[in-house]
């Protein structure tokens, strides 16, 4: 590959990935905690239904985003930044990607192991990754629990990271971002 | 028929095949009668799958006898029946088989046993064909099934398929009616080893 100038902002790919999945993402979480509340019935398996459909979509997207991620590098960081700064927004970021796949993956694996197979709004339904099995399915579920947890976690240092750089630091992180500005 | 000499062995042959044929229109119609046979429990399996949340799934029922009388060449007076013990359901997961055996879906707790039936049976290019009476949760119908039937050295196979609604049969009441998230349709599948009744 030839070596390119480095960008400065996100490329409109990039962003529309980031908007598009940090939607699915918010989305996901209502609908998680609004089913977890529920007792198994017609309006819970259909909350969940949703959920899968979307978390299989989270999980085409985020390949799409890998792989151009592999072929156009994210801007630099501002600098300034410190040593500690520089290592957070990076494992921030890594985190990211690692929960991209992670999260649909365990629930797929975990309606697997249920033997709910996902359907993909009733379109088509995906392979059973595993066999049914009540123990694989509680492990898979505490991770998949332990996990949305993490992600909820990063998403909030994720987003007051964002802010802070925008109105603390007044650099362009956060505009580079967002579509239908201009970075200098 | 290479080497056939026509002159000399066609009486002989007409002869042989007449005595067949009169042993067979004599025989046939008068004696013929269905084989009965019972289906091995450990080695028959009794299926079905539904439409959940727009994915298949499938589930089984462990326990259920199978009488079956049955000849090709009686079919007029062959018959299945069929006992299935509803509390023997088993989709591979807790929650939703006591959710299947709740009084809202099969209400095992007042229709323990459902049973088939058949009324009669018929020819098929491919197999045979019945309709048999369907009694499930406490609702009978009739439902027809595709099936195919092979001899063993020690009995035959019994293979075959089924097309039902369970809203027919009241399988789904209050929330459980709707088809939104649970489909109508249903297939059931089976394949019975069958072992001669002595």
């Amino acid at each position: 590959m030839p070596i390119q100038a480095p960008r400065i902002r996100y490329t409109a790919i990039a962003q529309a990935l980031h908007w598009i999945i940090a939607a699915l993402i918010a989305v996901q979480f209502t609908l998680a905690w609004t089913a977890d509340d529920l007792p198994l019935g017609m309006h819970k398996l259909a909350l969940l239904a949703r959920h899968k459909s979307f978390g299989m979509t989270v999980l085409m997207l985020a390949v799409l985003r890998l792989v151009w991620r592999l072929f156009n590098p994210a801007p630099p960081l501002p600098a300034g930044m410190t040593g500690i700064e520089r290592f957070l927004a990076r494992a921030t970021h890594f985190a990211f990607y690692v929960l991209l796949f992670a999260m649909p993956l365990t629930g797929w694996l975990m309606s697997s192991a249920k033997n709910y197979s996902v359907s993909w709004f009733g379109l088509f339904t995906w392979p059973n990754l595993i066999g049914p099995n009540e123990r694989s399915f509680q492990i898979l579920k505490e991770t998949h629990d332990l996990l949305s947890d993490v992600l909820f976690a990063i998403v909030i240092l994720h987003v007051l990271a964002a802010l802070k750089h925008h109105f603390w630091n007044k650099d362009d992180v956060l505009k580079r971002m967002l579509p239908f500005t201009n970075t200098e | 028929m290479k080497g056939f000499k026509t002159s000399r062995w066609t009486p002989v042959a007409a002869a042989g095949a007449a005595l067949v044929l009169a042993a067979l229109g004599d025989v046939e119609p008068a004696h013929a009668a269905p084989a009965t046979y019972a289906a091995d429990a450990a080695q028959s399996h009794l299926e079905f799958t539904g439409v959940q949340a727009g994915a298949e799934f499938k589930g089984v029922f462990h326990t259920f006898t199978a009488a079956i009388d049955f000849a090709p060449d009686a079919l007029a007076s062959s018959h299945f029946d069929v006992q299935i013990d509803m509390n023997s359901e088993d989709s591979m997961d807790k929650d939703r088989d006591k959710t299947i055996k709740s009084s809202d879906i099969f209400d095992v707790a007042h229709h323990p046993t459902a049973q088939y039936v058949t009324k009669s049976i018929t020819k098929t290019a491919s197999g045979y064909s019945a309709v048999g009476a369907l009694t499930l949760r406490g609702v009978t119908k009739d439902v027809p099934i595709d099936f195919q039937f092979t001899p063993t050295a020690d009995g035959a196979k019994l293979q075959g398929s089924a097309k039902l609604k369970r809203l027919d049969f009241g399988v789904g009441q209050g929330e459980w009616k709707s088809t939104e998230s649970i489909g109508d349709a249903v297939k059931v599948t089976f394949s019975l080893l069958l072992k001669p009744k002595s």
